[in-house]
């Protein structure tokens, strides 16, 4: 009884000092640091791009970095390797990650943010971005002066970047406490560690990975990689009617596109490109929309489209012009549909025009390649209606944009693209974590249409609404063949300062909130194209929008629901707001908005061939989590008294139980005489 | 089975029977009867039929000898040239690694 007593006292008194901290011996040892925000891996016809951390992460001492000499005085002196440098973002050039990849000295990279205006330029695309789908000869340019083409390039550690700045100085405290003194003696010491897990399961290139994830022998069937792309987003002026002749030209194509990158994943601003291009393209839509309420039998037809995957080789306008070709744009030919809708091809486009970054310059230039005069026409209406801006004519020399992939295919093809540059791009952020809001100097108003003045004259939003005006009024005299008179209709400023707001600042503005329900978390939506089998929301928020600003309201009478019916491909039918002003208002849409696909042709062409390089080939890694965490790595001396101690105590152990099991009849009685078998 | 309690024909006949089926492509056959009848072969006093289960046995060790550097050397060549052929490598494969060229 008494020793029953003793062990429940001991039970009780073991459960106070060790049973209310239960935090598990895994916590204690690391320290998580929250981010998404890794470099992956994608891949093309003939190469890996990216970064890869070890099957189960990549570890090394810390090291912060704030200068070259830092970098050089890490691989000269370190005694402890590898590390994991962590540096700011300033120094993540060209030279530096060269240095980096080709030392083995490195496991690791993370990168911190700065402040904006410690830069001056920023950006990781190449020089002249999309050069091998770009028409040959346009590339004798640097279009992106600065572009270090280091997006494309493949690293053998992983990358992170960190914007929290408790996280870094975590780091940097672990760091100065542990790491940051006598290098010499470092290798003795216990040190301050990160382990960064960014494992890609896909290698080497597309074909490899696509026929891998396809391959019927393997046993355990894995997804290596998915194609990029999405879809595109495209609306008509008027609706689509089928009419007999199809040799007449028709369309004014108005296109832009919706998709950027970066580095990091996760982290994609996309101010200049694209969404200057693309909120002047809404507003435009918006006002010829007003211009134009009604087709009165007006040979010509305006069809708003916004492509999806362009940044990576063109995937939505290849894919346009593929389905283009093959009749099946914008859908395939359905005799069964009762009101079947024409087919678009590529001869039935008399006028391209597309928005291409278009931030507050000196100027905007009209780019063409060929001469051609209705183009050059064109450029004269546009100058007509807006005077005061200073277009300029370039012809011959063409800018990485979504016309190359219609001009490859059709070298006659008449189109222009509008943008803020003539050689060099005025964006030095182009594709970057650094083309955010004050990259355009965007600053939200909050205004109604009684107090617009509040918008000051030189603000983006007052720049894109005068570019769209202009635009407008030009696309309907091209529509219509008159001269436009009204000069008191302008742009919809307060719709521009919405619509910045909705793709850069919150997703939950009053544009989103008018098309639809959801609602989002309080950062930007991800403007990156990504793949299709996850859902792009940022695709479906403009497509909406687009339905909203073309579409017309669809009087609910007669027994009529907000539904397609009779069923036609020409129109889809959206509860919507009213207007900007009156959200709780909705009525019916009819809008003659519409999705098609936009994965590159290669990816459905059966037994492609890779090495023509006619399609965008690019795919994304599949990966299973990022992470990253902290800890401290012990010495040494440490690691080998441990191993030391726990090899003497397995040995010890295989003595102790030989010598047992030898003297097991002093421990045990022995066995009763075993009975002989009978027969054997 | 307990080679112990066996008759010694017994024995030679279960060896011999070993030896021959293992030439229907089982060299873990000719592994087990090269290290089972080892004893009988070498350590056991003379006995009439140990002279044909010690021919059974060297030729079964002979046979594992031979499947080992064959099977050492495929394993080596497709390792070193897995990423090499490409397709071949992976219609081929049961398994193909993540994250490996």
């Amino acid at each position: 009884m008494f020793k029953y007593n003793v062990v429940q006292v001991l039970l009780f008194l073991m459960l106070i000092f060790t049973g209310i901290d239960c935090q598990r011996a895994k916590d204690k040892m690391y320290e998580n640091i929250k981010t998404s925000a890794a470099c992956f891996r994608k891949m093309n016809a003939t190469h890996q791009t990216g970064c890869t951390s070890a099957p189960s992460g990549s570890t090394g001492v810390v090291h912060v970095i704030e200068s070259q000499k830092d970098l050089n005085f890490l691989l000269e002196n370190g005694t402890a390797p590898p590390y994991i440098p962590i540096m700011p973002v300033s120094l993540f050039r060209h030279e530096i990650m060269h240095v980096l990849k080709n030392s083995n000295k490195i496991s690791g990279l993370i990168v911190f943010k700065q402040n904006f205006s410690s830069l001056t330029h920023y950006t990781h695309d190449l020089k002249c971005p999309n050069e091998l789908s770009n028409i040959e000869g346009t590339c004798k340019h640097q279009w992106n002066e600065y572009g270090t083409g280091l997006l494309f390039e493949d690293y053998p550690f992983p990358i992170f970047y960190l914007d929290n700045d408790s996280y870094v100085q975590k780091i940097v405290d672990c760091f100065k406490k542990f790491n940051d003194f006598d290098y010499s003696s470092q290798y003795e010491r216990s040190l301050c560690s990160l382990e960064l897990t960014s494992f890609m399961f896909a290698t080497t290139d597309t074909p490899t990975c696509m026929r891998r994830s396809n391959s019927k022998n393997n046993l355990n069937p894995v997804k290596f990689c998915d194609p990029m792309g999405d879809k595109n987003v495209f609306a008509s002026l008027f609706p689509l009617e089928n009419t007999t002749d199809s040799t007449d030209k028709k369309y004014i194509v108005v296109a832009s596109r919706m998709d950027t990158t970066s580095f990091f994943n996760d982290v994609y601003p996309g101010a200049i490109n694209p969404v200057t291009s693309l909120v002047t393209l809404l507003s435009t839509a918006n006002l010829l929309k007003k211009m134009l309420p009604e087709n009165n039998n007006f040979d010509k037809n305006v069809l708003f489209v916004v492509f999806s995957g362009e940044t990576y080789d063109y995937i939505g306008s290849q894919r346009m012009v593929y389905d283009m070709q093959q009749g099946v744009f914008p859908v395939p030919f359905d005799a069964s549909v009762q009101n079947p809708v024409p087919q678009i091809r590529l001869e039935d486009i008399g006028l391209y025009v597309e928005l291409n970054q278009l931030s507050k310059a000196k100027e905007i230039v009209a780019h063409t390649l060929i001469e051609d005069r209705e183009l050059a026409n064109f450029v004269t209406m546009l100058r007509n209606y807006n005077p005061n801006v200073n277009l300029k004519f370039s012809k011959g020399l063409l800018p990485p944009c979504s016309l190359h992939s219609f001009l490859k295919e059709k070298p006659d093809f008449r189109g222009l693209v509008l943008t803020d540059h003539q050689i060099g791009y005025s964006n030095h952020f182009y594709n970057s974590i650094y083309d955010t809001v004050e990259n355009i100097d965007y600053y939200y108003y909050n205004v109604t249409p009684e107090n617009t003045s509040n918008i000051p004259k030189d603000s983006i939003q007052a720049y894109v609404a005068n570019i769209s005006t202009m635009i407008s009024k030009a696309l309907y005299e091209s529509v219509t063949g008159n001269k436009y008179n009204n000069s008191n209709l302008y742009a919809d400023i307060v719709l521009v300062d919405e619509l910045f707001s909705c793709y850069l600042t919150n997703p939950n503005c009053k544009v989103h909130k008018a098309i639809q329900k959801n609602e989002f978390a309080e950062e930007p939506l991800s403007l990156y194209v990504g793949v299709p089998v996850a859902p792009n929301l940022i695709r479906s928020l403009i497509g909406l929008t687009l339905g909203w600003l073309t579409g017309n309201v669809y009087e609910l009478k007669d027994n009529k629901t907000c539904t397609n019916d009779p069923k036609t491909p020409a129109f889809q039918y959206f509860h919507m707001s009213k207007s900007l002003q009156d959200l709780n208002n909705t009525v019916c849409y009819q809008t003659t908005m519409n999705f098609s696909e936009a994965v590159s042709p290669a990816f459905i062409i059966p037994d492609y061939d890779w090495r023509s390089g006619k399609y965008s080939s690019w795919t994304e890694s599949t990966w299973r989590d990022f992470n990253v965490r902290m800890y401290l790595q012990p010495s040494p001396a440490h690691e080998k008294f441990t191993i030391a101690l726990g090899s003497i105590t397995f040995i010890l152990s295989l003595i102790l139980i030989y010598f047992v099991k030898s003297r097991s009849n002093i421990l045990f009685p022995a066995p009763p005489p075993e009975c002989a078998p009978t027969n054997c | 089975m307990d080679l112990a309690k066996m008759s010694h024909p017994n024995k030679l006949c279960l060896c011999k029977w070993y030896f021959k089926a293992g030439f229907a492509l089982l060299p873990f056959l000719w592994a087990i009867n090269s290290i089972w009848f080892f004893k009988e072969a070498f350590y056991k006093p003379p006995f009439e039929e140990q002279k044909d289960i010690k021919k059974f046995v060297v030729l079964s060790a002979v046979g594992t000898l031979v499947w080992i550097i064959i099977v050492i050397g495929w394993v080596l060549t497709f390792q070193l040239n897995r990423a090499k052929w490409g397709e071949f490598a992976d219609d081929i494969s049961f398994i193909i690694p993540l994250g490996r060229p």
